[in-house]
This record gives C-alpha cells, sequence and structure tokens, in this order.
C-alpha cells in the first residue's frame, strides 16, 4: 500500500516552499495515487519560460519504490521521449532511494533540463542532433518550449486562426500544427496534400 | 602379487606402486572421506561450506561474520583475489567498492541518544528511538520502514545486496537486521532471504556448481583448484564440471559441444543429399540416381540429365541425350561436391569409430552382470583360486579405457581438421602429429580389444591353470591399457593442445581410479589446520598432521598424485607442462 500519509506530508512541504523551488505537485483526484508535478524550464536554458508538466503515478510500495513520471508537455530533450514524454534518469529507476521525495525527484528533473546526457539517451534523434548540430537543437528545443510548455501560448492560436482563415477545419488545424511540432509552414503542406 | 588386490590401502600408500593401480578395488576408494578432492555440498552442509571462506576473512581483517559475507558475495567468493585486492588497493577501497562501512568511533550515537525521540525521513514521523534502528553506516530510520524496504528488496530478487535506504547510501544492510525485522512480518520470506544468501556461495562462485541431474538432486559440487575436472555427485550423476554437459575427455568442453551438436543435427544429411541427389528442374524434390544412364526421370514424370541437371526430352541414345549437350567443365560445382563428399566422409569415419565404442561400452556395461556370474561360480568351486578381484578391476579398466576411446575419435576430428582448428598448424605439422596421435590410439585400440577379449572367455569352465593364464593376461592387459590412456592425455595436453591458443581449449586430467566421486563435506574439522593447509600449498605433499584424523591412511595416493602435482607448480595453465616435470614430483 502507498503511505498516504507521507505522500501527505510531502505535498505540504512542497507547498510551504512553493516560492523559492517553483516545484508545485497536486493531487490529480482524491486517491493521491496519481499527482501531477510542475516544473519550471531552467533559466539560461532553450526550456526557459515555459512550464512542464509531469505526470506523476505512485506505485503501491511508494516511497520504497520509485514513482513513474512522464513528462504530459512535449519536450525536445535528449533524455526525453519526443514521443511519449518517457524521462532516463537513474534515480527514477536503480538509483532510487526512499529518502527521496517527490519534491526532490522533480528537481532533479529540473536538473537534467539544464544539464543533457546526450550519452545516455532516451531519444536517439534528438541525442544525434544534440551531439552533431548543437544550434538546430537549442533551436528545436526553444520552438518546442514556445510552443507547447507556455501556458497561454498566443502564437499556436494565432496560427490556428490564420489556418482556419484558410478554409480548414479547427480540429484538423490544431492536430496538423501539433504533429508537425507547431510549424506552420508544414502544417499547411501537409493540410494542402492530405 | 596375491594379496595387493584385496588391500588396496596398502597398494595406495606409496606412490611408486601406482602402477598396480588398475587392479584396486575402486569401489571402496572415494568413500572415504579425503580433504581434497571435490565435495558435495547439501542443503543442511551449505552454510558449513562456505565457514571456512568467511573465517578466513573474518580472521585477516577482523571483521563481523556479515560483513565478510558482504565482501565474498561481492568478490564473488574469490578469497585470493579479495586477498589481492586488499594489497593492491587498500582497505578502505576494499571496504567502500563492496559496501561495507565500519564506524570507527560512536560519537555519533552518544549525541543522539541525548534526546528520547528521532525523526524518521522517510515515513516523517517522530517516534521513540527504540523504534528505530541505526545501520553500520550510521543511517538510522524506524523498524517499520526498513522492514518495508527489505520486503521490497528481497522481492525484487536483491537479497544478496540490499543498500541502506539513505540517498546515494552504499552500505550493504547487517544480514542480522533483516533477518530479525522481515521474519516478524513475513516469515517465509525472511526464510527465502535466508537462503538466497547462503545459495550465493554456489550461484556466485566459480568452484561451486549445482549438480545437473535431472530431476534435479539438490546437490551442489564444490572443486579444489582445477575447475577442468570431471566428478560424480553422490546422486551418481557423472559430469564434467566445467562445461556440466556429460563426461567427454579427452575432448575439450568446445569440441564436446560442436561434436554433440554435429551429431544431433541434419546438417551430415544435408551434406549426404547434395553429393548422391540432384533436385528434380521440375518438382525440386532431391533424385538419387539408382543406376543406368544420364538420363534420369524424376517421380514425378520429368526427365533431366544427371550429369548438368536441366531438363530433357525422353529420347536419348547410348551416348548422347536428344537435342542435349552439356560437355562443359564446370569447375566450381565439382569442387564443391568434391569437398562436400570429403567433409561426410571424414565425418564418417570418426564418427562411426565413436560410435562402436560408445556402443561397445554399453554392451560391456551388461557384460557385467554375466561376469559377476562367473565370479560367484568360479568362488564356489573347490580351488586354489580364492580371489577374484582381477576380473572386476580388469572391468573397471575395461570401462574407463573404451570411454577414453570412444571420446578420442571426436577430440581427433577437431584436433586434425579444418573446421575448428583451422590456422592451428602447418600442414606438414598436422601429418606428424595426427600420425604420433593415431599410433597411440591404435595401440590403445588393439589392448582394449584384447581385454574385451579375455574378460569374455568363460573362465569359470576352465581348469585352475587355464584360469591363471588368463588372470596374468587380464592383469597385464589392465596396467597397459591404464598407462597408454595416460599417456595418450600427456600427448594430448602436451604435445596437441599445448601448441594453440592457451586457455581454449582444456581438458579434465586422466584420473586412473576413474572419474572421482564427490566426498561428503566433513563440518567437525578443524578450519585452522585446513587454513594453513591452504596457505602452505607450495610445500610438497600433505603431512600427516594436517589430515583429518578419521581419513585413513589412503589420502596421499596416487589418484591425487597428478592434482597435486599441477598444483605444486602453480598457475591455471600448467596443464602444458611436459610430462616428465609431472611425473617428477
Amino acid at each position: 500500500m502507498i503511505d498516504f500519509s507521507r505522500v501527505q506530508k510531502e505535498l505540504q512541504e512542497c507547498s510551504r516552499d512553493i516560492e523559492s523551488s517553483g516545484i508545485r505537485v497536486t493531487p490529480k483526484s482524491d486517491n493521491l495515487g496519481r499527482l501531477t508535478g510542475i516544473i519550471p524550464g531552467p533559466t539560461g536554458t532553450p526550456y526557459e519560460g515555459g512550464t512542464f508538466c509531469i505526470d506523476i503515478t505512485l506505485p503501491d510500495g511508494y516511497p520504497f519504490e520509485p514513482p513513474k513520471m512522464q513528462f504530459a508537455t512535449k519536450v525536445w530533450h535528449p533524455n526525453i521521449s519526443s514521443q511519449s514524454g518517457a524521462i532516463c534518469l537513474d534515480i527514477l529507476k536503480d538509483q532510487w532511494s526512499p529518502a527521496l521525495t517527490l519534491k526532490t525527484a522533480l528537481l532533479s528533473v529540473q536538473a537534467l533540463l539544464s544539464a543533457p546526457q546526450p550519452d545516455d539517451p532516451q531519444d536517439a534523434v534528438v541525442a544525434q542532433q544534440y551531439i552533431k548540430e548543437y544550434q538546430t537543437f537549442v533551436g528545436t528545443a526553444r520552438y518546442w518550449t514556445e510552443t507547447f510548455a507556455k501556458v497561454s501560448s498566443l502564437g499556436v492560436e494565432e496560427k490556428v486562426q490564420k489556418l482556419v482563415e484558410m478554409g480548414f477545419p479547427e480540429s484538423l488545424v490544431r492536430s496538423t500544427l501539433e504533429a508537425v511540432g507547431g510549424d506552420e509552414n508544414l502544417a499547411l503542406e501537409k493540410l494542402c496534400s492530405g | 602379487m596375491e594379496d595387493y588386490g584385496d588391500s588396496d590401502e596398502e597398494c595406495y600408500y606409496s606412490d611408486d606402486r601406482e602402477s598396480l593401480d588398475g587392479l584396486d578395488n575402486e569401489d571402496s576408494h572415494f568413500q572415504r572421506v579425503t580433504p581434497k578432492g571435490p565435495k558435495v555440498i547439501r542443503k543442511e552442509s551449505l552454510l558449513a561450506a562456505q565457514r571456512e571462506d568467511l573465517r578466513r576473512v573474518m580472521e585477516l581483517l577482523s571483521l563481523r561474520e556479515h560483513h565478510a559475507r558482504t565482501l565474498l558475495i561481492h568478490y564473488r567468493w574469490d578469497v585470493e583475489r579479495l586477498f589481492a585486492v586488499l594489497v593492491e588497493k587498500g582497505k578502505s577501497f576494499l571496504f567502500t567498492e563492496a559496501g561495507v562501512t565500519i564506524i570507527e568511533s560512536q560519537d555519533n550515537d552518544s549525541q543522539q541518544t541525548s534526546c528520547s525521540t528521532v525523526r524518521c525521513d522517510i515515513c516523517i514521523e517522530d517516534l521513540s528511538r527504540d523504534k528505530a534502528t541505526r545501520m553500520d553506516c550510521g543511517h538510522s530510520f524506524c523498524n517499520d520502514c526498513w522492514t518495508e524496504h527489505f520486503i521490497v528488496k528481497i522481492n525484487e530478487g536483491q537479497s544478496k545486496r540490499i543498500r541502506c535506504m539513505a540517498y546515494k547510501c552504499n552500505a550493504i544492510c547487517d544480514e542480522a537486521v533483516v533477518r530479525n525485522l522481515v521474519s516478524k512480518r513475513h516469515p517465509d520470506l525472511a526464510e527465502k532471504f535466508e537462503r538466497f544468501l547462503l545459495e550465493s556461495y554456489i550461484e556466485d562462485n566459480k568452484m561451486v556448481k549445482w549438480c545437473p541431474s535431472t530431476p534435479h538432486c539438490g546437490n551442489a559440487i564444490r572443486v579444489e583448484e582445477d575447475q577442468f575436472c570431471e566428478v560424480e555427485c553422490s546422486c551418481g550423476m557423472q559430469f564434467c564440471f566445467s562445461c556440466l554437459s556429460e563426461t567427454h575427455s579427452p575432448c575439450s568442453c568446445l569440441m564436446w559441444e560442436l561434436w554433440s551438436k554435429k551429431c544431433r543435427d541434419e546438417s551430415e544429411t544435408v551434406n549426404w543429399i547434395t553429393v548422391h541427389t540432384k533436385p528434380c528442374p521440375k518438382c525440386h524434390k532431391p533424385v538419387e540416381k539408382n543406376g543406368g544412364c544420364n538420363l534420369v526421370s524424376c517421380v514425378c514424370g520429368q526427365a533431366f540429365c544427371w550429369l548438368c541437371g536441366g531438363a530433357t526430352g525422353r529420347d536419348h541414345t547410348w551416348s548422347r541425350i536428344a537435342g542435349h549437350s552439356c560437355g562443359r567443365y564446370k569447375e566450381d560445382q565439382e569442387k564443391k561436391t568434391e569437398r562436400a563428399k570429403r567433409d561426410l566422409y571424414r565425418y564418417m569415419h570418426y564418427h562411426n569409430r565413436y560410435k562402436a565404442h560408445t556402443d561397445s561400452f554399453e554392451l560391456e556395461s551388461k557384460l557385467k552382470k554375466t561376469i559377476m556370474r562367473k565370479v560367484s561360480i568360479s568362488e564356489e568351486k573347490e580351488s586354489r583360486l580364492r580371489d577374484f578381484s582381477w576380473v572386476t578391476n580388469g572391468l573397471q579398466r575395461l570401462f574407463r579405457s573404451r570411454r577414453v576411446l570412444s571420446y578420442s575419435y571426436p577430440f581427433a576430428f577437431y584436433m586434425f581438421g579444418e573446421e575448428l582448428l583451422e590456422d592451428g598448424m602447418t600442414e606438414v605439422d598436422r601429418e606428424i602429429k595426427q600420425s604420433l596421435f593415431e599410433d597411440q590410439q591404435q595401440q590403445l585400440e588393439s589392448n582394449v580389444e584384447k581385454l574385451s577379449k579375455f574378460l569374455g572367455k568363460p573362465f569359470e569352465q576352465y581348469s585352475d591353470d587355464k584360469v591363471m593364464d588368463i588372470r596374468m593376461q587380464v592383469i597385464n592387459l589392465s596396467v597397459v591399457t591404464d598407462s597408454l590412456c595416460k599417456k595418450m592425455y600427456e600427448c594430448i595436453e602436451n604435445d596437441l593442445l599445448g601448441s594453440l591458443q592457451p586457455g581454449m581449449h582444456n581438458i579434465a586430467p586422466y584420473k586412473s581410479k576413474g572419474i572421482e566421486k564427490a566426498s561428503e563435506l566433513t563440518t567437525g574439522w578443524s578450519s585452522k589446520t585446513n587454513a594453513t593447509n591452504m596457505f602452505l600449498s607450495s610445500s610438497g605433499g600433505t603431512s600427516k598432521q594436517e589430515r583429518p584424523s578419521d581419513s585413513g591412511s589412503s589420502d596421499d595416493s596416487g589418484c591425487f598424485a597428478l592434482k597435486r602435482a599441477r598444483k605444486e607448480d602453480g598457475g591455471y595453465f600448467d596443464l602444458n607442462l611436459p610430462a616428465e616435470v609431472v611425473d617428477r614430483s
């Protein structure tokens, strides 16, 4: 069974210093087994200014087994799957210790955003780009942050507006934009071809 | 000569009479407790088996048992390596690597005892001090959290290395604490933990292996020094310790693996088909030519030319098929077929002989009963001949030599073939070595057959003089085949395998007395003397005082002479020493 009293305490502890850490953990429902973590993108990185949501599922053995964490916000990072949001981080696997908490784990994830480890990639495509074309990587990562991690991303709404005005249905426009990573030209090309 | 057969003690007493060991009654020999040689480890003696290693580590480093175990598990029960690391890198490196922490001072403890409650960082509760446990590394958490952690780790299969709960703390938890806490909540899980810990001695130790018997007898076998040996478990299972398959010396493990695979799979059948058949151009079934001219017709009705395999009409003359000509010579095709044919014949040559000897071995095993009946008839007779141990001894010798002989064929197949050792030696070298080996093999073969012939005679109907004559023959042949086997092994080890890359092919040493039976582990012996014994391994033969008192006087017998000789010369690769060195020592 999950130690809910500990989870409760962790949540209190977390909300106490929300100002300094910027890290927020909120339960998705009443049962505390599923939570959402929110971390701000670290300054000085392509993720700066973004707000990243992380789905947290607590296993029965928590805190003796590591929590399962996955990015809900799309993010361009060598150690995070651009498809599924899966995170490759040792403390979420064999290096987990019951002395760690959701907050410390989220802090580690935040640290991972500032210090990618392309040698141990989760997403090979991103890692290749990181190694070979660093500038392109920074551009894409920033673009993804702009597109997906900004709470009210006006840019996207404007693009949607523009494409809808061209005569495409709104739902299709949105899904196409997302599929091509927010690039309106690519989206237009795709909409025209298919 | 009358009396050596039934008193093998005397026979074994001195090494210079070793040549007579073809005549001993080996059944009684290995059941005696010997301090050296393979041991059977049972469920009950598993703990006792690891005591010695634990004690050595505990004494040298003045450690508690669980620390010693943690170290040994980390170093896979290789005490020598553990000591080597200690000498090279020092104690603290050794301990940190393995996750052993020993707190020197108790300052922390005394400071903390001042307050009566502690906060557990895991469940974030304040609780009284007696409900928390402090591990050797200094980290303290409440008992409930510890228990939960242990249960998760045991279920994950990590019993052997349960680390402290603190982040980045590499220390391994005290097994006594684990045992104690877990048994309060889950006694069966605590038992599982215990078993995992104990079985590490088998699982993680290259000198100990589970007996491969099916259904499993539950035993494990421990060997000394040489992993290349053949042993018999107390359940009767005989196996090669190195590869856990059936005993196969003088074949190396790799050769045996290839050979048994070759015999199993159909690659040779496929070879035969390539050589002797051609596919029908219409239905593609393989067609064998059963005589007649080169115009062949398949069961499907299609006619084709046997020379080129091409479809033809049905009209033909003696010299040519109507509208068809294929005189052009295709060299590649020819060569391929030739090669396949040669390989097949070569394999068949070795396989037939291997099979013949294996079959004889099986038949002769049945012979044992008949012969024993003959012996009992003879013993009933009014005769001055009372002792028939030469018959049983001769029979045992026949079995052992037959075994050697049959496995010598797959050995030769790979040793002198191209499949395994393509660049092993030059053509000339190969020819010389092959004829040397084959001479020995043939000598052994003829003597084994002779021995078999004499043992098969109906001696129970013969007169005393005639029996005496057979007896002499059997005794002589026993000694001869034994020494021929020994020579063959020496030739293989030194002249043949010795010239190859070391370590690739190792064979179990020749045992005159057959496959060594693993003896029961004696738990009573003083570990001190045994430890010294190990350290003094370079000082030649074991002296009497070092032996346990209950082991009888036969320990110094010839069966260990070869092994000990190897050991004295040190190192693992002394398999390749010239025979004289082994003999001299």
